[in-house]
């Protein structure tokens, strides 16, 4: 492994590239990428769908790979390493929040985010304290017994975001997160994951096209393509 | 957790679990009565094959089976009350009975047969009541030169009871003796063949007719059929210059019939083995097909490939185990109910009465019908259980 990337960057990406296979003809959605996302950022990668963010998002998130280029995750390159075994840096460097929330239907508020905590081996005692601590963060601890089907469109991304964070991640991905809540539980949202990482110093990475979620970002990367058209820091 | 998940998502879908369930639930319920069947059957017939015919135990002289005689009784057993008591002494023998087989000519006076004679002792072979009387009176105890003849004997015969018959055979020494005999009554054992050929005579007059004291084998009957190896065992060490036969190594019939029903049953178990396997299949391969964004999503939180597999793995077991339970359930219920109607069948070939259907519920019937469903429903979610695990994350994250 060479060039060991400067601390400071959670995510190098150099150079990547990416394209699907659509029937028989290959569709570019990512050319030549190149990127570093500093530890602590709030990053929007803003652009219309099919302009390469969701992939972009994957990437990062070690549940695809790039035809070309290469992805250093905290200091390590988990390029050339198979998909299926980077469960465990996924498990306990990365957290994930989605567009659709994407809960487990049988398990409750409670056991939803208890659940990375076991795959990380976390002990009884441990998951208990953080399970009821993230509740409590997104303001949950009276719903902790209700599975995802009782609960609202806003309680369910607290609930993800509550996953996302039990493990204490140094790199949340999110997809989309307010797309399918309405503009005030969005704002919520927005307000939480703020928070979170103004306390917690979490790097968060999003997939957006919100407008208010790109203006309260103080980082937006534009992407159009395939590729990165713009970068502008906004005054937060 | 992994348990919780897969136990919560069995009844995530009711309606399709349920379905599968109630497969199970047949084709366990199916397995469980024929099996019971069986049993039932295997045991009357066994039973009815040992207390009629054979006997438990059939005591020869030594030498009986492997040397062909050259002369009637060659290999006869001599001293047969001495013998007797020896074997009475024994409390799990319940009687002993002495017979002869011997053939030779019977004639009318104007037409000969041959006939093949079993020489009994009148009261206890009326105990063993092997044949139905179908005209005139079963053997008489105190009357040494009646018979009673086979059905189709008599017929070709033309006797009715009361006419006399000749019967002609050759004695120890080697020569030819006859003697008349009295047509006490006529019978049927429900063997065409055997009632063609069959002469039931009392063992005084075969004595005679061979001219000898001996006898050609003793047939013990005990209380249980069970003991029939360790009553074997006892007497093969107190009883010298004897062999024994079990009722095991004469029963052709009784094991033929035992391969045909088990042949059966172990076709209907593949049959019940092959319905579960797509059954469950299937619906764990459909909840492959819904679940497929969970299954991305697990994957994509970092759950590793195995987890996922186990995941689906169980839940076919708990399908499995709940199907086999409730089986198990319903197979008895069944059983109880069938044994409580009392259902009468015809008559199989060769009996002449009919008999009622019994189900016999014994544990290894249900401990294989429990373990088929079971093992069954497991076996076939291992397939859906690797695609499942196999899936790409990005794919299943986009899949709706």
């Amino acid at each position: 492994m060479d060039a060991q990337p400067p601390l400071k960057a959670i995510v190098r990406l150099e150079a990547i590239a990416k394209s699907y296979r659509l029937g028989r003809v290959h569709v570019p959605a990512l050319a030549a990428v190149t990127l570093d996302i500093a530890r602590g950022d709030f990053l929007a990668l803003a652009g219309p769908s099919g302009s390469g963010k969701t992939t972009l998002l994957n990437l990062i998130g070690c549940i695809d790979k790039p035809d070309a280029g290469r992805v250093i995750i905290d200091g390590v390159d988990v390029t050339a390493v198979p998909l299926h075994r980077l469960a465990r840096t996924r498990s306990e460097t990365l957290g994930f929040v989605f567009q659709t929330f994407n809960l487990i239907p049988v398990l409750t508020a409670y056991e939803n985010v208890e659940y990375p905590l076991l795959l990380r081996g976390a002990g009884r005692r441990e998951r208990g304290e953080r399970v009821r601590r993230w509740l409590d963060v997104v303001g949950l601890t009276p719903n902790a017994r209700q599975r995802p089907d009782q609960l609202s469109g806003g309680q369910r991304q607290r609930v993800a975001i509550a996953r996302a964070m039990a493990g204490d991640p140094k790199l949340v991905l999110a997809d989309e997160p307010t797309a399918n809540l309405d503009s005030e539980t969005a704002a919520k949202i927005l307000d939480l994951l703020q928070r979170l990482n103004a306390e917690t110093r979490c790097t968060f990475v999003f997939a957006t096209h919100d407008p208010a979620l790109i203006a309260r970002a103080p980082r937006c990367i534009s992407m159009r393509d395939g590729a990165l058209v713009a970068e502008h820091a906004v005054a937060a | 957790m992994l348990t919780t998940i897969a136990f919560r998502n069995v009844f995530r879908n009711r309606r399709r679990s349920a379905i599968t369930l109630l497969v199970i639930v047949f084709g366990a319920v199916g397995l469980i009565l024929f099996g019971g069947y069986k049993n039932r059957t295997f045991y009357a017939l066994r039973e009815s094959t040992i207390r009629n015919r054979l006997g438990h135990l059939q005591i020869y002289k030594r030498g009986f089976a492997g040397a062909e005689a050259q002369k009637p009784l060659q290999y006869g057993l001599e001293n047969v009350d001495e013998l007797r008591r020896a074997v009475e002494r024994d409390p799990r023998v319940s009687m002993t009975t002495a017979q002869i087989t011997l053939m030779g000519l019977v004639s009318n006076g104007e037409k000969s047969e041959t006939f093949m004679a079993t020489a009994v002792e009148p009261e206890k072979d009326r105990k063993m009541a092997a044949q139905r009387i179908t005209a005139g009176s079963d053997l008489p105890s105190n009357e040494p030169d009646a018979v009673i003849v086979g059905r189709g004997l008599a017929a070709s015969m033309h006797v009715k009871p009361g006419d006399y018959l000749t019967l002609m055979s050759t004695t120890t020494s080697g020569s030819l003796n006859a003697m008349d005999v009295r047509v006490a009554g006529v019978f049927m054992s429900g063997v065409k063949e055997y009632d063609d050929r069959a002469v039931k005579m009392s063992l005084p007059a075969a004595q005679q007719l061979l001219q000898t004291k001996k006898i050609e084998r003793l047939i013990l009957i005990l209380h249980d059929t069970g003991d029939t190896a360790a009553v074997h065992s006892t007497l093969a060490r107190s009883l010298r210059d004897v062999e024994f036969k079990e009722w095991s190594q004469l029963a052709s019939f009784y094991h033929q019939v035992v391969m045909l029903y088990n042949g059966i049953f172990g076709f209907l178990g593949i049959v019940v083995f092959a319905i579960v396997v797509f059954s469950v299949a299937n619906t764990i391969l459909m909840s492959v097909f819904e679940r497929t964004r969970e299954i991305g999503t697990l994957m994509a939180i970092g759950t590793p490939r195995g987890t996922v597999w186990r995941m689906f793995l169980l839940e076919g077991v708990f399908i499995g185990l709940l199907g086999g339970v409730l089986g198990l359930a319903a197979g008895a219920l069944a059983a109880f109910a069938i044994n409580r109607m009392d259902l009468m069948l015809p008559p199989p070939p060769g009996y002449t009465v009919g008999y009622s259907l019994r189900v016999m519920l014994q544990t290894p019937i249900l401990v294989t019908s429990f373990l088929i469903s079971f093992i069954t429903a497991t076996l076939s979610s291992i397939v859906p259980a690797l695609k499942a695990s196999r899936l790409k994350i990005v794919d299943a994250l986009g899949h709706i």
